[in-house]
Order: C-alpha cells, then sequence, then structure tokens
C-alpha cells in the first residue's frame, strides 16, 4: 500500500491550475496518518496555567497557557482520578504539569475531528517546576535586557502622587499608610485593588500598573502584597506583567511577600524592597516634618549669613574709603614740611653764596683802587653774573620739586573715595560728614546724605528691614 | 543674576540652596554676588515650602476604579455633546 504522507507516491496531472502536490488522497486515510504520525511524536512535560476545565464523558478537557500560546488537552477520567488530585483544585489560572504527547481523532463521518495532547500524567505545579520556570523567564528577559529601563528612571524624592496595586483592606495597605505617616507625608495616593488571591490576577495587575502610570497625579507606583508561596505570588511573575513593567515610563517599587521570596516583578522594578513599610519609605524618601525645619534653618542661615556678608563688605569699603584720606593728609604733611625745608636750604645757600661774592667784590675792590682801576668792574660784573645764575638754579630747583609734588598727589588721589564712588559705590554721611556704616547708625541719624560719584542728595531713613540688620 | 531653574526639584533647589550659604560663608562673593545670592536663595527658599506644601495637608485618597469611570462618562458626555454632521442625502 502506498503511504499517502510518503513523498514518493506522487501522481501528477497535467490540468493548468492544479498545484504539483501528490495525492489525491483519501481524507480518512489520510486522517489515520496524520493521527499515527502525531503519536509517534516524543512524549514531553508540559507547564502552563489551566483553564476551562471540563469533565464530558469519559474525557476530561482543558486548556494549557502562557502569554505565548495555548494548548488544548484532553486526559482520560479514569487516569484523572488515579492522580489524587482533591476535589476543586482544578480551577482556573491554577499552574499544572502535564505530561503526553500530540494526537489527533480522525472523526469519521458522523463526527468531527479534533487535535489535543493526550496528557498520561497531570499534577499541580510544585516549587520546584515553577522555579524552574521562573529561572528560565529570568533569564530570557534578562537577555533582553528588561532589567534595565526601570532602574535608569530617574525616582522623585518628593512624589506628590502615588499609585498603588495592593489588596484592599490588607495588612499592606495599612503598613503603606502607616509608613506615609511616619514620613508625614500628605499627597495624593491612588489605590487600585485588584483580586490578589486568584492566580489569573497577572492580567488584572498589567492593566492597574498601566491605568496608574498613565494618570498625571501619578509620579510612580508601588506594588505590594504580602507573603505566601511561590503558586500564591505566582501572577507576579506573569511574564505579560514583567514585560508591561519594564517598560513603563514612571518608576515602580515592588513590595511583594517576604525578604526570602523573589518573584520576577522585583527583577524589573526600579526598585524591590523587602516589605511595604520600607516601600512607602523608599517611595517617599524625605522626612517632611525634618525637611519642613531644615528649609526654615536653611532661610534663617540665609538671612544671617547674607546680611553678615554684605556687612562685611560695607565694613571692607568704609576702610578702603578711611585709608587713602589718612594717608594722603600724612603725606601731603610731609611734603610741605619738604617744601619748606628746600626751599629755607636754598636760600640759605644763595645768601651765603651771594655774601661772599659781595665780599669778594668788596676785597677786589679795595685791591684795584690802587693799581688797575680799569679791571675791577670787570670783576665786579663776574660776580654778578654768578649771582644771577645762582638765582635761575634756585628758581630751575623750585619748579622741579613743584613736578614732583605734583606727580605724587596725583598718585595719592588715585585711592580717594572719590574714586571708589565713581565705580559705582555710595557713602552714606550723617549731617557731621561722618561716614554712616550701619542700619543701626542709619536709624540714628534719622537723615544721611548719599555722596554718588557725581553729586551727593540727602535721603531720610524710613521703615527699616529688620530681616537685614543682624 | 542667576535666576532659580523653574523645573528644579526639591532636592536640586535644595542642594543650590546649601551652596548658596557655603559661599556667602566664604566671604569671597563680591557686594553685587552677594546680594544677587541673597535674592537667588530667597526664591530657592519659597520653592522648597512650595513643595512641602503640597504633600503637608491633608492626605488625599483616590480610587482608580472610581477615576477610570469618571472619565469614561466624560468621554461619553463628550460624545453625545458633540454636534451630528450634515444628515446624509
Amino acid at each position: 500500500m502506498t503511504d499517502p504522507l510518503s513523498p514518493g507516491s506522487v501522481q501528477r496531472t497535467s490540468a493548468p491550475p492544479e498545484p504539483d502536490l501528490p495525492g489525491p488522497f483519501a481524507v480518512g486515510r489520510y486522517a489515520g496518518e496524520l493521527r499515527e504520525f502525531l503519536r509517534a511524536r516524543a512524549r514531553v512535560r508540559v507547564i502552563g496555567e489551566l483553564v476551562n476545565f471540563k469533565q464530558r464523558g469519559a474525557n476530561a478537557y482543558f486548556e494549557l497557557r502562557d502569554s505565548d500560546g495555548a494548548l488544548p488537552c484532553a486526559i482520560w477520567s479514569n487516569e484523572l482520578e488515579r492522580m489524587g488530585i482533591p476535589e476543586g483544585a482544578l480551577k482556573d489560572g491554577v499552574e499544572v504539569v502535564v505530561s503526553g504527547g500530540p494526537d489527533y481523532y480522525a472523526g469519521s463521518g458522523q463526527s468531527s475531528p479534533s487535535f489535543s495532547f493526550r496528557a498520561t500524567h497531570l499534577k499541580l505545579a510544585g516549587e520546584g517546576d515553577l522555579l524552574a520556570r521562573l529561572a528560565a523567564l529570568r533569564r530570557t528577559l534578562a537577555a533582553e535586557g528588561l532589567f534595565e529601563p526601570q532602574r535608569l528612571l530617574p525616582r522623585p524624592v518628593l512624589p506628590k502622587g502615588i499609585g498603588i496595586v495592593t489588596g484592599g483592606g490588607s495588612a499592606a495597605q495599612g503598613d503603606l499608610r502607616a509608613g506615609f505617616a511616619r514620613r508625614s507625608w500628605r499627597g495624593t495616593v491612588v489605590w487600585a485593588h485588584p483580586p490578589m488571591q486568584d492566580r489569573r490576577a497577572a492580567g488584572a495587575f498589567t492593566r492597574a500598573v498601566q491605568d496608574l502610570a498613565a494618570l498625571p497625579e501619578v509620579e510612580l507606583v508601588i506594588v505590594a502584597r504580602g507573603g505566601g508561596s511561590l503558586a500564591d505570588l505566582w501572577a507576579f511573575c506573569d511574564e505579560t506583567l514583567c514585560r508591561t513593567v519594564a517598560l513603563l515610563g514612571v518608576p515602580v517599587i515592588s513590595a511583594i511577600g517576604h525578604e526570602t521570596d523573589n518573584v520576577l516583578l522585583d527583577d524589573v522594578a526600579a526598585l524591590s524592597c523587602s516589605t511595604p513599610t520600607h516601600a512607602a519609605e523608599q517611595a517617599v524618601q524625605v522626612d517632611i516634618a525634618q525637611a519642613i525645619a531644615r528649609v526654615a534653618d536653611a532661610a534663617d542661615l540665609l538671612r544671617v549669613r547674607g546680611a553678615g556678608a554684605i556687612k562685611r563688605r560695607a565694613e571692607s569699603l568704609r576702610t578702603a574709603a578711611r585709608v587713602p584720606a589718612t594717608h594722603l593728609r600724612r603725606e601731603r604733611a610731609g611734603l610741605d614740611q619738604r617744601l619748606r625745608e628746600i626751599r629755607a636750604a636754598a636760600q640759605r645757600g644763595i645768601d651765603e653764596r651771594e655774601g661772599h661774592a659781595a665780599r669778594m667784590a668788596l676785597v677786589l675792590a679795595r685791591k684795584s683802587g690802587a693799581t688797575r682801576r680799569t679791571q675791577v668792574p670787570a670783576e665786579v660784573r663776574q660776580l654778578t653774573r654768578i649771582a644771577t645764575a645762582l638765582t635761575r638754579e634756585r628758581d630751575a630747583a623750585q619748579r622741579n620739586r613743584a613736578r614732583q609734588l605734583l606727580a605724587l598727589t596725583t598718585a595719592l588721589r588715585a585711592h580717594e573715595p572719590d574714586r571708589v564712588l565713581e565705580r559705582g559705590f555710595a557713602l552714606a554721611e550723617d549731617n557731621q560728614g561722618e561716614p554712616v556704616t550701619s542700619a543701626k547708625q542709619a536709624r540714628e541719624a534719622g537723615d544721611v546724605r548719599l555722596r554718588f560719584a557725581d553729586a551727593a542728595v540727602d535721603a531720610k531713613i524710613g521703615e527699616t528691614d529688620d530681616r537685614t540688620e543682624d | 543674576m542667576t535666576e532659580p531653574k523653574t523645573d528644579l526639584t526639591y532636592e536640586q533647589a535644595f542642594e543650590r540652596l546649601e551652596a548658596i550659604i557655603a559661599r556667602l560663608d566664604s566671604g569671597e562673593a563680591e557686594l553685587r554676588e552677594t546680594l544677587d545670592l541673597c535674592r537667588e536663595g530667597k526664591q530657592l527658599i519659597e520653592r522648597c515650602k512650595s513643595e512641602l506644601d503640597a504633600v503637608s495637608g491633608e492626605l488625599r485618597e483616590l480610587d482608580l476604579d472610581a477615576l477610570v469611570e469618571e472619565l469614561q462618562s466624560h468621554e461619553t458626555q463628550a460624545v453625545a455633546d458633540e454636534p451630528s454632521g450634515p444628515a446624509a442625502d
């Protein structure tokens, strides 16, 4: 007999529109061969979420599902009874491990065919099965880099609004409220309460997290639940939920189970906390009461240090304004004294030389009176020239000294207070012309005179700001 | 003068405030800079106070389902209120 599934049994036809394929085979024969082909496939174990469990006749039917696909399954009722599974345990959402392989009911002229995974063994998934599946999922998500995006999101230190997914009236909800109270935080909380015990809760969690993240007032999301077995917490290992959270634009803090529990959501979240209380403290990183006190302290510091810095600057300017004036007065007095001494010394020198010249002239006149009278006027003329030259020398020395004095005066002027005023500062003076250097002095003076570079104006001191008087 | 950025977070505003106080303490700032720093510091204090005021009143608790229902009813109402187009011939 020719095998209808074998490539060798080709019957060609020359009809143009018909594809060049083997056959045609009788359908019953083909269906029978298909059944045998599938039954020859390897027997395996499959893990997934059980849904739509029904018992009909000699068979029980259900589906196995996960986020990537589904498989219709069937098991003989008598075989299922031998498994010893408790009554009611095979409800929707439970994780089961099924052993078996693909099968095909070929149907008949009166009944429809169907495909199913024929189970020969079925058990509720144990911790080991779940851990193995969790490890595989963890490897997949890590390889895709989905553990990073949430951790890279900036987390607000002081959020105004927080979205929370947790059981309504649960201990976790109470712990979160207590955590916020400890921080004295009283912002906006948007609660989402999907069913937390239902093993099919992952879809509801996913929608809740997405909806919360879409609210403008929510700056971060917390997913919190108390402890339980890995099977109880299995919804928080759901692949779809974890992929959604990983790519969310709002940071998510997970606080699932106890410290030893480690669900997949912890890996993709921005932060994983051991308890809901810890999550509340991490969501609000600032103790509000302390922060209010710190800001008040900073305001005081700013006022005191600001006023101190301005006062130091004012004192420094006042000193700078006083020093050149004192120095200038001292230098002027010294120069005047030196000028007087120079003039006196020059006069003394000239007087001495003129006296000497006169005496010499007198001696020469006497000597020449008896001998050569004609020579005397010449000697006298020479002495007169010497006296004239000395007078010129004295005048030149005086002019030179005057120039030096002018240069020194100009240099000193560069340090005068007026030059400080020309740089944009103003000098406050009281009615005695003394500098006013503090708010206290200004209040006491009442009226002050503000000297600017171009002119002075009178000013009256009104109400003062106490904050700047420290 | 340096104006504080309006998008500063509470933490950034407080850090800048501490830096301003340290600068004033150093005594190195000129008179003009000192006045500017004092003015900027006052604005930062107001910003920090405003951030803290927003989370120190009464705790406001909302329910996601109620919010979603409210949003959906608004959308339905908006669709119903839309003026109908010209009748088809």
